[in-house]
């Protein structure tokens, strides 16, 4: 099969974790079918750059094309259209920071500090990915109602690593915690990374792990336990 | 009626003043109907009963408009807010005189709540970051409660915007879900969490029910 002759581009390869990079150059005589695997990938990967230049409204299907290096055939192959290129990438990006949150917080027995390797797990992915993680918690949101489901429901997702720590606790402390309790702390955390990535501040974002473990513990362990968790390590 | 020296003006001022404020509740009840995205200035001057040329007399466009929706409806809660919590003595009083001032601000106005709290976070980057800006005009009543806090200088640094942050997620959540008119039982479950880690949980739970 005839390689694509845009399919030349490898730059900021390294920036996107292994399953967004593209294609070496040239001729690679791979399967088509992992080409076309391949070719989406790095239509997403593209989308992603394209959306942290131009924004989600400003960016056209050729910003991503151009990114991506590839034809606007080979897009509309893969998507109908920029939003359902976003849709895809959006949960692309989604699947893969809550499998690293969920791992981190599974390999820890303890609640609190599970919390802590949750919290870690996934302001270091989204540092690491400034333009992931500006695509998946700011661009979302002026994507369309469609997107704008889905980011709420992401959020809300992070609802029961926190109602975990309601588990074996006196009914005195069950007492006083209000149903809303996770949701405000989630929605908490959220508007401070989020506000962050607005700010351009996105590879500071592992300096707010302590002041966020604190922030989500007190209400279950008390300001005094919940600081000690946040300041260790 | 008293013929004052600069009546005539006064009254030119607060027609202006009348004419911004129906045009932005007009805004704020087509974006509360369709979306920031679909509205027209068209569909604003229609809602409004006013002439197109009104429209630009006051707003060069529609963001324009939307932006000016939001720092209208953000000076009006904090006159309220201020107003509600210099009646109370405490500390943690007037973070639930505030906090009720405000939801009670919310729930009069589904539309422009709306507009405010759930589309300005997809009106674009100007709307997003003058969200954020707005944000921050709420922290100094929770900050006040370091001095109250037997621990408040150990407190982290971010502590009120997360708090504020998790308060609006919470009002968001129940827009979009048509409970705006609702949003005023969630008053002692706001407060507590407010007031939780300057206070410790127990102490939050008195305030958050006392009268």
């Amino acid at each position: 099969m005839a390689a694509d002759p845009t399919d030349t581009s490898v730059e900021s390869a390294q920036e996107y974790p292994p399953e967004l990079s593209r294609l070496p150059p040239g001729r690679h005589g791979l399967p088509r079918e992992f080409v076309v695997h391949n070719q989406r990938e790095r239509l997403i990967a593209g989308l992603a750059e394209a959306v942290a230049e131009n924004g989600y409204a400003g960016t056209t299907i050729g910003h991503i094309t151009r990114h991506a290096a590839v034809s606007r055939r080979t897009f509309y192959e893969h998507f109908a259209s920029k939003d359902e290129c976003f849709v895809v990438a959006y949960d692309t990006v989604m699947e893969q920071l809550s499998e690293r949150v969920s791992e981190a917080f599974d390999e820890v027995d303890d609640w609190p500090h599970a919390v802590r390797a949750g919290i870690a797990a996934m302001l270091a992915f989204l540092s690491s990915e400034p333009n992931l993680a500006r695509l998946c918690m700011v661009e979302a949101l002026v994507a369309g109602p469609v997107v704008v489901d889905r980011y709420d429901a992401a959020i809300r997702s992070l609802v029961p690593y926190f109602e975990a720590g309601r588990e074996g606790k006196p009914a005195k402390v069950l007492e006083r915690l209000s149903p809303t309790t996770e949701e405000a702390l989630v929605g908490g955390m959220v508007s401070l990374i989020s506000r962050r990535i607005i700010a351009g501040r996105t590879t500071e974002l592992e300096e707010l792990l302590p002041d966020l473990v604190e922030f989500s513990l007190t209400p279950y362990i008390g300001s005094t336990e919940a600081a000690k968790v946040a300041r260790e390590g | 009626m008293r013929p004052a020296p600069g009546r005539q003006q006064l009254s030119r001022e607060f027609i202006a003043r009348h004419q911004r404020a129906r045009i932005i509740n007009a805004l704020a009840a087509e974006t509360a109907e369709k979306g920031y995205r679909a509205v027209t200035v068209a569909d604003i001057v229609r809602r409004a009963g006013i002439a197109r040329n009104t429209f630009y007399d006051n707003f060069s466009s529609k963001q324009d408009c939307f932006l000016a929706a939001l720092d209208y409806a953000l000076e009006e809660a904090l006159r309220r807010i201020v107003d509600a919590a210099t009646e109370v003595d405490s500390w943690q009083n007037r973070v639930r005189a505030g906090l009720a001032a405000f939801l009670g601000y919310v729930a009069s106005d589904p539309p422009l709540a709306r507009t405010c709290i759930v589309e300005s976070l997809s009106a674009g980057p100007e709307s997003l970051a003058r969200y954020e800006e707005s944000l921050q005009a709420f922290l100094p009543l929770f900050r006040i409660g370091r001095k109250v806090s037997p621990h408040g200088d150990e407190l982290p640094a971010t502590l009120e915007e997360a708090i504020a942050g998790g308060i609006f997620w919470i009002i968001y959540q129940r827009i979009i879900q048509n409970e705006t008119e609702q949003i005023e039982e969630l008053l002692p479950e706001l407060v507590e969490f407010a007031l939780t880690p300057y206070i410790g949980a127990e102490a939050a739970k008195r305030f958050s029910t006392a009268d």
